[in-house]
């Protein structure tokens, strides 16, 4: 399937595409739109303004895409709260994680392309993913 | 938009300036919202004051921009949309440098004064020993890290307000050690 989203990627469209192909579809295919006049008409649009997979009620679209697909994995959903405060550092949640994700993923966007990007930040939220699921089970932090 | 300042300002800026920088880009939200429920009014004020908007006018905020700034006012115009109001995200360029300058005084003066807020504090809390220290520590940080984030032109008070809370550490050291 073809997703679709703005160029220039940050925190919330690289943790999507990451959320997309682990948990929605496994063939996911990225395009990367300047402008949304540009939108492929195939693709799934996501975190860009008028589309359903966007920020509603305050939510990130990564929030809106877990609500969306019933995906209730508190490990996602403690991911959701770092993603959520990196992009929107509104103090919704306690995300000491936010501010260092935040900006390794600025200093992504000035060197690297939005392709480039994802293969970067794939193995950095499987990481994630796993920090917190060792974490939840133990009921501490992980080694 | 003080438009009555044209023709005053023009010859001024140009004067100063004669091939010199032309003011940058900015980008502007202009919103109208129902008055009731006044919960998504209230909320969309405490997101715009956070993001340390310059108010040009009633319902049109401004900030330099660049891709955070117009990503933030998109993201209000699409939730002022959605309770039921009207938005629109513009770039512009203010006619002349000094009406910029203006704007970007006006936006660092807001600044200054939440530095001095916290210098204010920081100088409060080197009366504090042991936990209620660190308390006061941690708090200024993070009240430090979100007026950073929203200082777009940067005071001379930023530097003093960050050394007086750094200084609450130096001192404290030997403290920080015994509790660790």
């Amino acid at each position: 399937m073809n997703w679709a989203t703005r160029a220039s990627i940050h925190i919330d469209r690289a943790a999507c595409a990451w959320l997309i192909r682990r948990y929605i579809d496994a063939d996911a295919h990225f395009v990367f739109v300047s402008d949304p006049a540009d939108l492929p008409a195939d693709a799934t649009a996501f975190d860009m303004r008028g589309v359903d997979l966007g920020h509603h009620e305050g939510d990130c679209t990564f929030e809106t895409i877990l609500r969306r697909n019933d995906l209730a994995d508190p490990v996602l959903w403690r991911i959701a709260e770092i993603i959520h405060e990196a992009d929107l550092d509104d103090e919704r949640y306690d995300a000491p994680e936010a501010p260092g994700l935040d900006v390794i993923l600025r200093g992504l966007s000035m060197t690297r392309t939005d392709d480039e990007i994802l293969v970067l930040t794939g193995p950095v939220f499987d990481g994630l993913y796993e920090f917190y699921r060792r974490s939840l089970l133990l009921g501490r932090e992980p080694a | 938009m003080n438009t009555d300042d044209a023709p005053s300002v023009w010859p001024l800026a140009s004067a100063d300036q004669p091939d010199g920088p032309v003011p940058g880009e900015w980008v502007l939200l202009s919103y109208r919202m129902p008055r009731e429920p006044s919960t998504p009014r209230i909320a969309i004020w405490r997101k715009l004051k956070r993001l340390g908007v310059a108010q040009l006018g009633d319902g049109l905020v401004a900030l330099p921009a660049d891709a955070r700034t117009r990503e933030q006012l998109d993201w209000i115009a699409e939730e002022i949309t959605e309770a039921a109001g009207t938005a629109g995200v513009w770039l512009a360029r203010p006619a002349t440098l000094r009406q910029e300058r203006q704007l970007a005084t006006e936006l660092a003066a807001g600044r200054a004064a939440e530095y001095a807020a916290v210098l204010a504090e920081a100088t409060a809390a080197l009366a504090l020993r042991g936990t209620a220290r660190t308390a006061a520590v941690r708090k200024l940080r993070a009240q430090l890290r979100r007026v950073r984030r929203r200082d777009y032109f940067p005071p001379p008070e930023r530097a003093t307000a960050t050394a007086a809370v750094a200084d609450l550490t130096a001192d404290e050291h030997p403290t920080d050690q015994e509790m660790a």
